[in-house]
Formats: C-alpha cells, structure tokens, sequence
C-alpha cells in the first residue's frame, strides 16, 4: 500500500532578488509501514519537502497525495516532529502531550491513561507538571515525540528530530525511536543530515541533490537489526552501505560549493 | 515600538537588596528633605517639612477626604485600563492575524499614536462635559495604543511551528487564536497592559486637574490654590504610592501568569 | 504593521506621470482608514448629524487653521512649546545618560538610585505640576523642569539597559589594555550603549511633547496647550480641532526625525526597526 505518493513537486520561495528555487521535479513514494530518511547537503530543500508534505506549506506545482488524497493542510493523520521541539511553552509535560487527545476529541478517562502510560514510556515520571523550559534537551525531545505518538497518526514526520541534541542522547534517542517504530510500524518519513543515523534507522535513504532539491540517488538498507547499537555499528555491511550513503551525499555537497 | 525596557535596573543580585533596605535611598532622602527645612536651608513656604506633610496625609486619611477622591482616581483609572486593554488585545490580535484588519487599523494607529491623547481632553469636555466620561474616554484611548502595538508584535512572534504543531493536531483555526496565539504573545501583551497603566495614572491625573469636580488630581489642584501646601504634598505623595503598588500588583499578577516563561526566569531581576 | 511603500514603476516606464499615478493609488491604499474619517466627518458635518458646537465642518477647521496661521497664533505658540520640550529634554538625556552610566558602573550609585527610580517611574510626574508651579512660577522654567523630571527616568532606564548589556569579555579586554575608568565610561560603555540610549530618546521625545503641552493646558503660561485650553474655555470648537491637529503634526514629523536620526547615527546596529 503506498502511503505517501509525490510527483514531479516544485517550490520556489521568492526573496527580494527574484526566485529562490527550493524544489525541483520531486517524485518521491513510500510504503506503508516503511521508514525512510531523507539527507542532503544543506539548504538543499529537504525540510521544504517535508513541510509540503505536512500541509504547512504549499507547492508550486506537482501533486502530493497521503493515503490516495491530495494534501491540503496539515492533518491528525501526519504527525510532525521539529527540530526545535515545538513544544507549548505554557503548558506542562502532561499538558503538551495531552493537547493532540484533546484535539482529536479522545475521552477523558482514555486521555488520562495513554498520557500516563507515555509518560511512563518516555521515562519522565516525576516530570508530569514540568514546564519545558525546567527540561533539558533531551526531555523536551521526547516529550516532542510522546506528543506526537499519543494520538496514533498513521504517519510520522521527522524534520532534524535529534539535530539540537548532544552526541550521547542523540545515539540514546535514535534507538528509542527505532523500538517505538518496531514496535508500532509506522510510516515514517525522517530528515536529517546525518547520514549514520540515516543508514542505522531507515530502510530506505533517498538522496538529494544541492538546491533546487532533485532526488538523485536511492539506497535500501537491507541490514540486521534484531541486535543492538554494537552489533549494528560494527557490521560490514551496515557500514559499506553507509559509506555509499556518505559518498552519493558527499558528492553533492562538494558540488554545491563548487557552484 | 521599541521597547523601553519595562523592568526597573536591576543591578545585583544582593539577597539585601530584596529586603526593606532597598528602601534606605527613599528614607535618607527623606531625611534630607527634613533637615533641609529645618536647618532653614529652604523656605518653609515652598517645601513643608516632612512631619507636616505627613500629618497632613493623616488628616486627609482621617476625614475621609483622601479615600473618597483617591477611589473615584482608581476607579476612572482602572475603568479605562480594563476597556482600553480588551479593546487593545482584539483590535491586536485582528490585525496580526489578518491582512484585512491590518490594513484597517494599521495606519490609524500610526497616525494617532504621536498624537498627545491630553489633548483630547479639552474636546472631551466640550463633547462630554466635566465628570467620569471626559476622564474615562481618555484613559481608554491613551491605553489602546499600546496594548494594541504590544499584542500585534506578540502575536507575530509566535514561532510559526508552534502554529504548524497545533494545526497538526488538530487545532481549528479558531482555537488556533485562543490556546496558541495569545497564550504565545503574553509576554508582549503584559509589557504593553504595564505600560499603559503608567499612561492611565497620568491621564486621569492630567483630566482632574485641567477641568474636574472630585478625584485626587483636582484635590491636589485645589489644595494648591488655596495655598495647603502640606496637604498638597501629600496628595502627590498618595498618587505616588498608589501607581507604585498598582505596578508592583500588576508585576506580580505577570510573573504569576508567566510562571513558564524561559527569559523571565533566567535573568534575575530586584523586584 | 503597513508602512506606506510608494510602488516604484517598472524600469520601463520611466515616465514622471506614470511614478505619480503608482504612488497616488499606493498612497491611498494605505490611507483610505484615513480618508474614510475624514469622509464619515464632513458627512456628519454635511448631513446635519451633529451641531457645529461639537463638530465643526472640515472647511471651518481649515478656514481656522489659516486664520491663525496668519495672525501668528499657530507658529509662535508652537515655538514655545518646541523650546521647552527640547530644553527639557536636553536637560533630561545629559543627567540620564550620566545617571545611567553610573549606575551601571558603580554599585553604590546602583543602589542610591534604585529604589527612587523604581517608585518614580510609574508614578504620573504629571502630578507635581502644582509644586513647580509653586517654586519656579508658570512660565518657562516650571515647565521645562518638569519635562526634564518626567523624561530622566526612561532616560536613565535605557542608558542603564545599554551601559549593563556591555558584553563583559568586551569591557575586560579593555581593562587588559589599561583602560582608565573614565575613559571606560566615555570610550567603550558609552558607545556600546548608543543604540539603547538613541532607543530611550526616541520613546522620551514624545513623553516630553506630552508633557510639555500637558502642563500647559493644567497651569497655562503660554504655548500649545495654553491655547488650546483658552480655545476651549470660550468653546471655540474650530480652533480647539485645530491645535489638536498641530500637536498631532507636531508628534508625527517628531517620530519620523528620530527615525532619520537614529539610522545617521549608528549605521553599524543591526537591529530591526520596528514601527
């Protein structure tokens, strides 16, 4: 079943100087279930694609389709992670992640329990009444993506979801999110530059090109990952595949300065 | 508008500075006050000595003199504040959020806002005669202005994502206005309600002793023409006091609401 | 918030009339919130809504407006009210900025000054009128003391703001190189905290022009508000329309000289102008 179905998308953003090309002839599918990351060098217009797909914004021209119809605005059934947390800085830990169940109209009782029982899995007992500037980065990320996960859309969107956090928690949340999608199979579509998180997460990496953003390369991740970080990290072929990531993306970086 | 920082100077962060000795400058400058009159450095006639203007202030207390004009003030003062902020707030919030409000009100607040809304008192008095209307009205416009610019500018700031994450969610467009938008620009609006209440305080004062029957602006006058010149003191110094705790009262009613907020909570700052 | 942007034709047509038209159609664009008083009050005016006593006509005002141009009731007035408000305010931006500076680089002088600013800055300074009245009379002085009174204390708030927000590693490199405490105060905080001190004076200036007229109307002695509150006391209701409007022009073309000003004098701030 494919979930998300992009063709020929193009966006521009115009400044003061003219046009600013951000998307160019973008066609992109993905499955259902399927997790697939998007990297590129910066600028190159992948969190563009992302907000399109999230209904923030719109395109210039091309056709975005979710579940077989076309994006208008933003939705319940795409859930969305910032880099930048996105959190309701008035409201408590409790608070933001009940805010989307209270949205969508979730019964009280119901409410109440999914709140605790993700509170409980993002490990922040305690924290209930927390204001997210008393969080560190970590927390905040995760309250982000409790928020997110408590009304069950049937798709997640990542924008650079680890990119403000520290080397350790990043690693720490990476595999936090690779159990929650184990376990619940959504489909998940994650930008990001880093091209290790990329590889160690998704099943699928597509690769952009330097703005206007092409899709130029396509990688399926066919790697174990029924052991740990360890296990994962160190395996040949999880890092052939990651080097051939690396250097598809490399490639376009290295063109992006040398235009 | 650029923002007059709203905050009082700070300086150290002194645990003594919390307490009554912050108040030392005042009562040595009192002190000063004091000698100089009787010391014969001043004359008598222009500065009463702070023991008469403070019997003076007891008196007014005592017959009442003093509760009566200062809660018709409070009363002109603070009608005004209320009506001008919630008018402020709307008016605010619509031009933020949309074009065609923006482009109503946008420039009849550029216009009006240099103009010195005394002025209008004048005009008031002729159109509403001398009494609670004329005072009010004023306050309410001088108030207006800026809630109005301090509401627009918090609104715009929001962070687009915060939007874009309620819309996720769920959140309808009008709900969008209420558990995003002004939660977001609360900051901002409370910075223009502070400041609006010092202009309320000035406007009520101002109407009372143009043209006015009761409140402590025409007392004050009053005293002055007959020449009570302790008494006049103390009616300033009431007025003074009164617009201190009214600020201090609104300042705790802001960190109260604002409990959240990262910026207030990382700077200390002396009360 | 709108700002009037005149729409600059295409290169193409360089013709004048052309760039006219464009501007005009811009102009009331902008502006018909504007024309669109105006119109509802020459219609009340027109339609007999209201008695002249409370609204005169548009043309009345106008007419009033040359009459007093004319007989030198406009500009003379408006002359002693300017000269007060800037000797005031010059009197208010010399002690303030000083009064700042110290503060931000003497805690004892932080901790005199403290207090006293903190219970006079929201008190309404309008209500010592009466006593400068009493000690300096109801000509000039009084009133320029007063503005002075009412305009120190943002004055000194702002300079305060901008001497304290002196980037600390800035002020010790400084102190590395032996930098005197004078010279400190005139040659690194002062300099650092100009864009502040130029933000204080542009929301001081139109303090001072209210205060300025304020006083004028509650003690007289002269000036706009004098006239003003003469005009009213013998309801002479063009004439109360038309200094109003002169206090308004007055504020506005203030408003936009500080504007110029502040982009002449420090070119190398970036921050962004607000409305």
């Amino acid at each position: 079943m494919i979930s998300i179905c992009v063709k020929n998308l193009n966006k521009s953003y115009r400044v003061r100087e003219g046009d600013l090309p951000a998307l160019s002839a973008v066609d992109m599918e993905v499955a259902e279930g399927e997790f697939v990351s998007i990297v590129g060098p910066s600028g190159c217009g992948k969190s563009t694609l992302l907000y399109i797909l999230g209904g923030f914004i719109r395109a210039d021209s091309g056709a975005v389709e979710v579940a077989g119809k076309p994006v208008t605005g933003p939705g319940t059934d795409r859930g969305v992670v910032f880099q930048e947390y996105a959190l309701f800085p008035w409201l408590t830990v409790t608070q933001n992640i009940r805010y989307g169940l209270e949205m969508t109209g979730v019964a009280r009782r119901e409410r109440e329990e999914r709140v605790r029982a993700l509170v409980r899995t993002i490990g922040l007992e305690g924290f209930e009444h927390r204001f997210p500037r008393e969080l560190s980065g970590g927390m905040k990320q995760r309250v982000a993506i409790a928020r997110t996960l408590a009304y069950d859309p049937n798709i997640l969107l990542l924008d650079e979801p680890f990119g403000a956090l520290d080397a350790q928690t990043r690693e720490t949340m990476q595999d936090e999110l690779l159990r929650i999608w184990q376990a619940t199979r959504k489909t998940v579509v994650m930008v990001t530059h880093d091209v290790n998180e990329a590889v160690y997460l998704s099943e699928r990496v597509l690769v952009m090109s330097q703005r206007p953003g092409q899709m130029v390369a396509e990688f399926r991740i066919a790697i174990d990952r029924s052991g740990n970080r360890e296990t994962t990290m160190l395996n040949a072929d999880f890092n052939s595949v990651r080097n051939e990531v690396w250097l598809a993306v490399r490639r376009q970086v290295v063109a992006a300065s040398a235009a | 508008m650029s923002a007059v920082p709203a905050a009082r100077p700070g300086g150290t962060q002194r645990r003594w500075l919390q307490t009554p000795w912050r108040f030392l400058p005042i009562a040595i400058v009192l002190l000063i006050w004091q000698l100089a009159v009787d010391l014969d450095l001043v004359n008598r006639a222009f500065l009463p000595p702070v023991n008469a203007v403070a019997a003076a202030l007891w008196d007014m207390t005592r017959n009442g003199e003093l509760a009566i004009n200062l809660a018709i003030s409070v009363y002109r003062a603070f009608a005004g504040l209320a009506i001008g902020s919630i008018l402020g707030i709307a008016i605010g919030l619509a031009m933020a959020t949309s074009p065609q409000a923006d482009g109503f009100f946008g420039p009849l607040v550029a216009t009006t806002y240099s103009l010195p809304k005394s002025s209008l008192i004048p005009l008031f008095i002729l159109w509403f005669g001398i009494g609670d209307v004329t005072d009010i009205v004023s306050v309410v416009l001088a108030c207006l202005l800026p809630v109005i610019v301090s509401t627009y500018h918090g609104v715009k700031s929001v962070p687009a994502l915060l939007v874009w994450s309620a819309r996720a969610m769920g959140t309808p467009h009008y709900l969008v206005l209420w558990r995003v938008l002004l939660p977001g620009a609360l900051l901002s609006i409370f910075t223009g309600i502070r400041i609006a209440l010092g202009f309320c305080f000035v406007l009520t004062i101002s109407a009372e002793m143009i043209a006015a029957k009761t409140g402590l602006g025409k007392l004050i006058f009053l005293y002055g023409e007959n020449g009570a010149y302790a008494y006049m003191f103390g009616g300033i110094l009431a007025v003074v006091i009164i617009a201190y705790l009214a600020d201090r009262w609104l300042l705790t009613v802001m960190h109260y609401a604002l409990r959240w907020h990262e910026s207030l909570h990382t700077h200390h700052r002396a009360p | 918030m709108n700002r009037f942007i005149p729409i600059t034709a295409p290169p193409e047509a360089a013709s004048a009339a052309r760039r006219g038209v464009a501007a005009l159609r811009a102009f009331l664009l902008y502006a018909y919130p504007l024309l669109l008083v105006l119109a509802a009050w020459e219609l009340a005016g027109w339609a007999d809504l209201v008695r002249p006593l409370f609204l005169p006509r548009v043309i009345s005002v106008a007419q009033q407006f040359w009459l007093l141009l004319r007989e030198g009731e406009i500009i003379a007035p408006l002359l002693v009210s300017l000269y007060r408000t800037f000797l005031g305010l010059a009197i208010a931006v010399v002690a303030g900025v000083m009064a700042g500076l110290l503060m931000a680089r003497s805690k004892w002088v932080n901790w005199f000054l403290d207090p006293l600013i903190s219970v006079g800055f929201p008190a309404p300074k309008i209500a010592f009128v009466p006593i400068f009245t009493l000690w300096f009379g109801i000509d000039h002085v009084s009133n320029i003391l007063l503005v002075a009174f009412n305009c120190v204390f943002p004055m000194i708030v702002a300079t305060y703001h901008g001497a304290a927000s002196v980037s600390r590693t800035l002020v010790w490199s400084a102190e590395a190189m032996g930098t005197s405490e004078r010279a400190m105060l005139y040659r690194i905080v002062l300099p650092a905290a100009l864009p502040h001190i130029l933000s204080g004076v542009r929301v001081t200036v139109p303090v001072a022009l209210i205060i300025t007229f304020t006083t004028e109307m509650i003690a007289g002695g002269g000036g706009v508000g004098a006239a003003l509150m003469f005009a009213q006391r013998f309801f002479q209701t063009p004439t109360v329309f038309v200094y109003i409007l002169v206090m308004l022009a007055t504020g506005l073309i203030f408003d936009r000289a500080m504007l110029v000003l502040r982009h002449r004098l420090i070119p190398w701030h970036d921050e962004i102008e607000e409305v």
